[in-house]
């Protein structure tokens, strides 16, 4: 007797191909859920970065916020106003232009001088070889210094009667300027002093920049007859524009945060005539006991932070495109 | 509300903060002060207290420029991580006023030193009936001078604010100036000294402070003459660069022989006029600073210890704020450091203090008490809004002094910020 056996569907070529289609489906079924699997071991693997990111920024943030609305204040307490207030009152306080002007100088001029001297150093140290190339690491030490400890050989340097600068040109009968006793000389102690400490990020930034350009670039011009200085102004540079303007966009946005240099080294003054905004925040918060008004100003430099952030972020993008 | 406010003010600043030391127990409390001879020296006998009583304390020494801030984050935040803290008197209202600090009366009446403390610098910190703090230091304003130079001169030593512009210009030199004072904003800077000129020509902060009468009244002829004599001493016969002076810069003056006179606190002067720091010792003379048609008002700063409201553990504050301030304690570090303005009375009467401070001067010890004596509690006045009423008046007098505005605009602005500050 012949049992009949139902055909397998796999010796069948319809049955081959559909079993290696649920085969495949399968396998890809098991390969989406072990990517899936994957994404959320990432996904998980961000949750302390994000509770970080919440707990130090944004909470404290929200808090600088709500505070900016309130009219709470350290010995007298709150009324109870909640609104705008504050935010009104900071359009007609001209210790705020002030500040604001002092902060644009010092940010301008400051950044300035750091991608200049920055790039500078940076073309000046590439031509250096062999173990020289070790001196490198002498420019990164002003880097390297607490900004306290900055401002406080700077504050000697500027001071005509501890400063060795001085004691040499009184040498010679020369009496170097006072700085610190005139606004614009005060404004330039402080540029002096951040450009000295800041200019290493710029310069590192341009040296690793500078060390991606092929060096056939320069003999190409060489062989045309093009001078080192044209050479630089019409082909180095151009290559370098991108890292130029990221450094020095990222230099203008920590710029913003001009406080150890002036707190060492003028207090604000003479007057109030170097108060920058983040100082006149300090001011009105912790010397004035204004809290409300104090996180005010500050929301005010995070809002004028966040559109530079934003700036710099769209032209990263565009550049990178 | 007010509870929201300071939820967001603890969210937005205590973050700074979030992993500050706090007393592990009972027998461990945390010690907040700012640099100056006595904390240092007490520093280094945390461990003398530890023997004594069991308790670890762990005193924490920071800048002055800092300690501000580190306690208004401790404060405002309740954190409690501050057992006892450094109390500048001039502090101690705005401190109160935001219930900060603990009333500590009974632990002070139950401290067996209690009657050995002077009782000026214990009295400054007592508001409305309750005692906030105890005295560990006064300081007080003092004129060193270079007796070479005087005698040289053929001049004596000035009584007077106007004698001293008579006498500058003939002390004046090439290599030295005539004088050094603080020139820097803020209310224990500029302000430390200029009002020493102030009350000498009879300028007053407010129209009557004893009476309670709080009316601004800084924009006054007197005050106005008080500043034309700090600016010209300043811009005529002091060092390049004198209009951003501060403490440091004076001193260092004055030891470099840079300067003929100096007014200042007592804790520079003792270094002005140590050998071992200062080229010119020898020959620098100690006076009281000089006075004025209103007489003579030496400057006074008296620095304390207090208990935080959010102190965990204010049995053990309060035990060592007694050690702290025993006549032991403050012998050893008037010893040690140069620490002369001990407010523990007894201390002036061991012998190893008077030689040693003879030894430095033999004028000082008296010079100090005379100053002392004549000091007004209310040098800077003693209100919640001094702080902020200071810094506001010293960045005018600062601004005045470095041309930026006319001593008239400067004193003008200083009054009306004074109302605006006051919500008057």
């Amino acid at each position: 007797m012949t049992i009949l056996q139902a055909p397998d569907r796999r010796d069948h070529p319809a049955g081959r191909s559909l079993a290696r289609k649920r085969s495949m489906t399968q396998a890809t079924s098991k390969r989406r859920g072990a990517t899936y699997e994957l994404e959320r071991g990432y996904r998980r693997m961000i949750i302390p970065a994000i509770l970080a990111v919440a707990i130090f920024a944004i909470v404290p943030l929200a808090g600088m916020l709500a505070l900016s609305f309130s009219d709470y204040h350290l010995i007298r307490g709150s009324k109870g106003e909640f609104g705008f207030h504050n935010f009104a009152r900071l359009l007609s306080d001209q210790r705020l232009v002030n500040s604001i002007y002092v902060m644009s100088v010092l940010s301008i001029f400051g950044v300035a001088a750091q991608v200049v001297i920055g790039t500078a150093v940076a073309v000046g140290l590439q031509k250096i070889v062999g173990k020289w190339r070790l001196g490198r690491v002498l420019f990164l030490v002003p880097y390297a210094v607490p900004h306290v400890a900055v401002a406080l050989i700077w504050l000697s340097l500027f001071t005509p009667t501890l400063s060795p600068i001085n004691a040499f040109f009184d040498l010679f009968g020369f009496t170097v300027p006072t700085f610190l006793t005139t606004q614009n000389g005060a404004m330039f102690a402080i540029i002096v002093a951040d450009t000295w400490t800041n200019f290493p990020f710029a310069m590192l930034i341009i040296l690793a920049a500078l060390q991606g350009i092929s060096t056939d670039l320069d003999e190409a011009a060489a062989i045309d007859g093009a001078s080192r200085v044209k050479t630089f102004i019409f082909i180095t540079l151009p290559l370098l524009m991108p890292a130029l303007l990221m450094v020095t966009l990222f230099r203008f946005i920590d710029s913003l945060k001009h406080f150890p240099m002036i707190f060492v080294i003028t207090k604000g003054g003479p007057g109030r005539s170097t108060q920058a905004t983040n100082f006149y925040a300090y001011v009105q918060t912790f010397q004035n006991s204004n809290v409300a008004y104090g996180a005010a100003i500050a929301v005010l430099l995070f809002l004028m932070a966040a559109l530079i952030s934003f700036y710099v972020a769209r032209l990263n993008q565009r550049v990178s495109q | 509300m007010k509870h929201l406010c300071t939820t967001a003010l603890v969210a937005s600043f205590a973050m700074a903060a979030p992993f500050a030391p706090t007393a592990a127990d009972a027998e461990e409390i945390n010690v907040v002060m700012f640099g100056m001879p006595y904390t240092n020296g007490l520093r280094k006998l945390a461990d003398d207290f530890e023997a004594e009583t069991g308790i670890k304390a762990n005193i924490d020494v920071i800048g002055q420029d800092v300690f501000e801030n580190r306690i208004t984050l401790s404060f405002t935040g309740g954190t409690g991580d501050i057992d006892v803290v450094h109390a500048p008197v001039i502090q101690v209202q705005r401190w109160v006023a935001a219930n900060w600090l603990k009333p500590i009366t009974a632990e002070v009446a139950a401290m067996a030193v209690k009657d050995d403390i002077l009782k000026g610098p214990l009295d400054a910190y007592k508001i409305n009936g309750e005692q906030y703090a105890v005295p560990f230091m006064a300081a007080t304003g003092l004129m060193t001078y270079r007796q070479d130079v005087l005698e040289a001169a053929g001049v004596g030593v000035p009584e007077t604010w106007a004698e001293m512009l008579e006498i500058a210009p003939q002390v004046t030199n090439d290599d030295r100036a005539a004088i050094a004072l603080r020139a820097v904003p803020g209310q224990g800077f500029n302000m430390f000294i200029f009002p020493m000129i102030m009350r000498a020509y009879g300028g007053k902060f407010f129209a009557d402070y004893t009476g309670g009468d709080l009316t601004p009244a800084i924009n006054s002829p007197e005050t106005l003459e008080a500043l034309k004599v700090y600016i010209e001493l300043i811009n005529d016969y002091a060092p390049q660069g004198a209009g951003n002076f501060n403490f440091a810069e004076v001193n260092a003056a004055a030891q470099n022989g840079q300067v003929v006179f100096t007014v200042e606190g007592t804790g520079v002067v003792t270094q002005i006029v140590d050998p071992e720091k200062s080229k010119f010792a020898d020959v620098t003379g100690i006076a009281l600073p000089p006075g004025g048609p209103a007489g003579r008002s030496p400057a006074i700063a008296v620095h304390g210890l207090a208990i935080p409201s959010s102190a965990e553990n204010p049995e053990a504050s309060a035990r060592f704020i007694e050690w702290a301030v025993s006549p032991e304690t403050m012998t050893k570090i008037a010893l040690a450091e140069p620490f002369s303005n001990f407010t523990t009375g007894s201390v002036a009467q061991n012998a190893e203090v008077i030689a040693k401070y003879d030894a430095v001067h033999p004028d000082f010890l008296r010079m100090q008490g005379e100053a002392l004596n004549l000091a007004i509690g209310h040098y800077r006045p003693l209100l919640p809004d001094w702080p902020s009423l200071g810094a506001a008046i010293g960045e005018n007098i600062n601004a005045a002094v470095n041309g930026l505005m006319s001593p008239e605009d400067a004193l003008a602005a200083a009054e009306q910020e004074m109302k605006d500050i006051l919500g008057q």
